[in-house]
Parts: structure tokens; C-alpha cells; sequence
């Protein structure tokens, strides 16, 4: 039986101007429905990888597979394949600014949609739907410069919820929310995935991956992966997360006496 | 939560739509652009890694650099025969090459800039009707002159000998002058030439404004360039030409507020750090023999130039 590759990267290669290298001989296969992470120090290069899951940026060398079909510069100058894989592929950026570049809030969740060729009436029901649950509903007239980082956050998210993409990509979901939007924000990737999506979430929130119970990849700072595996496994792995930076010694006090031990904002740890 | 999820979001994607249209994309003119804009950041990077190379112009201290760009712009501006222009081009090429600089990137610049600053700009003054002198080149024969006001048609119209030169002059002038320019600018990283700009008494007012716009232009090209990538990201299908006008001109007051915005946000963190209209300097270079007798041998040189 011929298994089809959902989404696969095999041996990507991405440098930036052609000098600094961003990844390293990454290869990496998801499978439908599934939470993947990855995570990694800043500047290990995940927000280059989901780019290139994306089809923003292309890979200097290997190859990107989206069930089955190659992605890359050249094969997504076909219009069928470029639709096709933008109506399944969504990316939420990092900087909620530069996603939000349309004149209101419901412009910005009827932009994808109305791209897609969506007829205006079930476009709206959508937007509406999606302001609905991410409690935007009031903002709607809004233009994006005048929200604040979380409705931002939430209204990014909404832009691409509103074209139904059977993958999500989100790169840093819950940097810079404050405790209730990033509770909020937990909530809708859980709710998302028990309907059926697959999300790839980049982070280097630790507790974040934990809490998704998702499958990680753990990028180095030589823009290498480190390992894939569970959450459970990786997160548990203090030899490796020190070495790629993840966590680190930190020196405090109990009573009279200096203590160092490994810390990580993650674990609960012993003394 | 889960019970709040639209229907629509749990409905799957027909399979069928990969079929659904067909042909092959261009890619449009606007996107061409936003590319070129984006690879601002790109020149701006290979340009500070040229300039913090260890070669020849690269190690010289960045006062004698400005102070020899512009005695040296001057020298081009006072020469008036060809044969000191390619003089002096040949000696810029050198210093150049020696400094190990992409010769042809620069060159590139030199003479597309030249060509359209010099070549293009000056080429009427080459016809006689501007300049008098020995048709060279014969274009045009009218049955008679015609003479009004200050200006005077010839019967024969041509490009002259004397217009020709004018022409070569300016444009070799031109691109002596871009030359001289790049070779400083690859050769010198912008904080130091702003710094020697400061140390060479230019006000600070006039080096703020400058190191500003500076950083503007590289947060214009990347906000441009991300606000791009998230209107790909969410694009299923080609965009016209003129729907792609429509989105910039929409967008382009936008955007422009955006990184104004940012820059007033730096600005703020400026004055927040003690910033009151002075540049207090850090870490004064001391002049080096090297910087010396590299000023010295330049002088003598530009002086050997002006003699000749």
C-alpha cells in the first residue's frame, strides 16, 4: 500500500542573501490531524521552516511534499496547485501587524475567503462565525491599528480561520498575550485539533508544547534538528534542552547558601 | 470550546478542486517590485559585510575616507580634459580592486547610474543646436534655418564634435563621481561614516536625520516585504495588474503609517535613553600611521591629479 506524504520535508537547505544559514539538512514528516511543535532557541530557524511549510520563501535545496504534491518556487506557478494549497495551508505570523494590512477587522476575516472565490454571503456567515468565537464580534469596524496585541493576536488568527485551511501553522501563537488571550488562544488550537486540524505550531514555550501533548522537533542552534519525538520525551530530556539552549543554569539562594541548578520555566524542579 | 466551533470549520476541502483551474502564473510587474524593494535589505547586508572586511580601503580610518571623497569629487569637478577623467576612473578601479570589492556590482551601478545621469541628461547639449562645432554626425537636413528669440535652428542638424566631448565629459564625470562614492560606501560601514560625518564637525541634526532615514528605508523594505509574504500567504489564485495597483495604492499610506509609527517608537526609545539633541561619541579611533600615510600618498596623489 502506497502511504501518501501529507506534509514532508525531506533534506531543506535555507540560507539567507545566500550567507546565513537559517536551516540545515531538515527533514520532517507530519501526519494528518496531528499537533506537531517545533521548538527551539531564538533564531534555530522556526519561523524559516514554516515559511517554507507555507510555500512563502523555497528552499535553497531539498524538497517540501503537501500531500504528495512538491511545493516549491517553480510548481507553485500552477494556479490549480497554488490554489489548492493555500485553501489547505494557513499561516498565522508571528507580528500580528504585518498580517493585518486590510482597512477593518472584518475586511481583514473576508480577505482570505473572497481570495478564495467564496460567494459574499457564505463569506460573511464565516467572518461572523469566526468573530463569534474569538469574541471579536464588537471590533468588526475596527481598523487594525487601533487593537490592542491580543485582539490583534485574535484577529490574525480569525483571518485565517475564515478560509478553513486543513493545516495551521502557528509561529509563536501565544508570544506576548497576557495569561487569559494565551489561555484563550490554548483552548482554540485544542478545540481546532479535536475538529480535525492539524497544527504546527513554533515556539520556545515549553510549557505551551506541553500543554498540546504535541509531537516535537527540536531545531539546534546550528539550524540542525536535534531530535523528533513525543513531548513527554522531549521535554524530559534535560541533557539535550541545555544543549540547544532551551534551558539553562540558573544560581539563587536558599536561606545563607548559593544553589545552581538547571532551569527551564517548564519543569517543576527539586532541591 | 469545542461546542463553539463553526460547521464550517469541520467541513474537509473538495478533492477535486486541485483540477479545478489550470494554466501557469506569472509572476506580476507590482510583485517584481516588492521583490526588488525587499532586496534593499539584502544590498544593505552584503554592503556592511564588504565594508567590514579587513582589505586595503576597508582598514583606513573613516575620516581620511570622507575628507578623500571629497577632495576627490571636487578634483573630478575642476578637470576638464578626458584623459585626467580616465585617469582618475583608473586609479578609483584600482583602489577598488584592491580592496577586493565586487567589481562588478559596482560597475553595474556606475554604469546604469551614469548612463542615465550622464549619457542621457547631457546628449541634447551634443546636437548643434545647442553646441556650435564640426557635425560629426549628420541627422537631419531642413530646407532652410529658422532663428527665434535666443535659440537658432541650422539647416543641417547633427551631433558635434565639440558637443560629443561635452558629453563624454559629463559622463565620465558622473561616473567617476558614483565610483568614488560606492568605493567609500562598501568600503566603510554606515555608523563610522556617520561618526567621522560628526567628528568632521557636520551638525548633529543633519547626522540624526540621516542615520534615521537610513534605518527607514530598511524598516519601509521589511514591513513591505512581510506585509508582502502575509498577503501571499492568504492569495489562492493570480492577481491582476491592476488589482494589484488598486491593493498597493490602498495599502502603500498604511504602510507608511506603520513604519512611521515604528520610527517614532525608536525615536521615543532614543529620548528615553537620554537622547537631547547632541550625539555623545564612544570609542574615538586614534589615527594610525597607516591612516596617516594612506591620507598623505592620497593627497599627493589628487594634488599630482590637479597639476597634470
Amino acid at each position: 500500500m502506497i502511504v501518501e506524504k501529507f506534509l514532508e520535508l525531506e533534506r531543506i537547505n535555507y540560507s539567507y542573501y545566500d550567507k546565513i544559514p537559517a536551516l540545515c539538512d531538515v527533514s520532517l514528516g507530519l501526519k494528518q490531524g496531528e499537533r506537531f511543535a517545533v521548538i527551539g532557541a531564538n533564531g534555530s530557524g522556526k519561523s524559516t521552516l514554516l515559511q517554507i511549510m507555507n510555500g512563502l520563501i523555497h528552499q535553497s535545496e531539498g524538497a517540501f511534499f503537501f500531500r504528495d504534491k512538491e511545493i516549491s518556487e517553480k510548481t507553485l506557478k500552477n494556479k490549480s496547485l497554488l490554489r489548492y494549497f493555500r485553501e489547505r495551508v494557513g499561516y498565522v505570523f508571528q507580528d500580528s501587524d504585518v498580517q493585518l494590512f486590510c482597512p477593518t477587522v472584518l475586511d481583514e476575516l473576508l480577505y482570505g475567503p473572497l481570495q478564495l472565490e467564496i460567494n459574499e454571503k457564505e463569506a460573511l456567515d464565516r467572518a461572523f462565525e469566526v468573530m463569534q468565537i474569538l469574541n471579536i464580534e464588537n471590533l468588526k469596524d475596527r481598523p487594525s491599528y487601533m487593537l490592542s496585541g491580543g485582539e490583534k493576536k485574535r484577529v490574525a488568527i480569525g483571518s485565517v480561520l475564515t478560509m478553513n485551511p486543513e493545516v495551521l501553522l502557528l509561529d509563536e501563537p501565544t508570544n506576548g498575550l497576557d495569561p487569559r488571550t494565551q489561555c484563550f488562544v490554548v483552548e482554540l488550537m485544542l478545540a481546532l485539533s479535536e475538529a480535525g486540524k492539524t497544527l504546527v505550531i513554533a515556539t520556545h514555550d515549553l510549557s505551551l508544547v506541553d500543554e498540546l501533548h504535541a509531537r516535537v522537533a527540536l531545531l539546534s542552534e546550528n539550524h540542525r534538528i536535534e531530535t523528533v519525538g513525543p513531548s513527554e520525551e522531549v521535554l524530559t530530556d534535560t541533557e539535550l534542552l541545555l544543549k540547544v539552549n532551551l534551558i539553562h543554569e540558573h544560581m539563587h539562594s536558599h536561606g545563607e547558601a548559593p544553589h545552581k541548578h538547571r532551569h527551564s520555566h517548564y519543569f517543576s524542579h527539586k532541591h | 470550546m469545542k461546542n463553539k466551533i463553526p460547521l464550517f470549520l469541520l467541513e474537509r476541502p473538495a478533492p477535486e478542486s486541485f483540477a479545478r483551474s489550470e494554466g501557469v502564473l506569472k509572476m506580476p510587474f507590482i510583485e517584481k517590485g516588492i521583490h526588488h524593494l525587499a532586496d534593499v535589505i539584502k544590498t544593505g547586508y552584503i554592503q556592511w559585510e564588504t565594508a567590514s572586511k579587513d582589505d586595503f580601503f576597508q582598514k583606513i580610518d573613516a575620516r581620511v575616507k570622507i575628507l578623500f571623497l571629497l577632495f576627490y569629487v571636487v578634483i573630478v569637478s575642476l578637470k576638464r580634459d578626458i584623459a585626467a577623467q580616465v585617469v582618475i576612473g583608473a586609479f578609483v578601479f584600482i583602489l577598488a580592486l584592491i580592496s577586493r570589492l565586487n567589481i562588478v556590482a559596482i560597475y553595474k551601478r556606475v554604469l546604469f547610474w551614469g548612463f542615465i545621469f550622464g549619457f542621457l541628461v547631457a546628449l541634447p547639449s551634443a546636437f548643434n543646436i545647442i553646441t556650435q562645432g564640426e557635425i560629426l554626425v549628420p541627422i537631419l537636413r531642413l530646407s532652410k534655418h529658422y532663428s527665434f528669440w535666443i535659440y537658432h535652428v541650422p539647416e543641417e542638424i547633427g551631433i558635434t564634435k565639440q558637443g560629443m566631448l561635452g558629453v563624454v565629459m559629463l559622463t565620465l564625470r558622473v561616473m567617476n563621481s558614483l565610483a568614488l562614492s560606492f568605493l567609500v560606501s562598501f568600503t566603510t560601514p554606515f555608523p563610522e561614516i556617520m561618526r567621522a560625518l560628526l567628528m568632521l564637525k557636520v551638525p548633529d541634526t543633519f547626522v540624526i536625520i540621516l542615520t534615521l532615514s537610513y534605518k527607514y528605508i530598511f524598516m519601509f523594505a521589511k514591513t513591505v516585504e512581510d506585509i508582502h509574504l502575509a498577503k501571499k500567504s492568504r492569495l489562492a489564485s493570480r492577481v491582476s495588474n491592476a488589482e494589484a495597483r488598486r491593493w498597493i495604492a490602498g495599502r502603500f499610506a498604511f504602510i507608511f503609517k506603520k513604519t512611521q509609527l515604528r520610527c517614532e517608537e525608536i525615536f521615543k526609545a532614543m529620548v528615553g535613553r537620554g537622547f537631547s539633541d547632541n550625539i555623545r561619541l564612544h570609542g574615538f579611533r586614534q589615527f594610525t600611521s597607516r591612516d596617516w600615510s594612506t591620507g598623505i600618498v592620497l593627497c599627493l596623489i589628487g594634488a599630482l591629479l590637479l597639476w597634470i
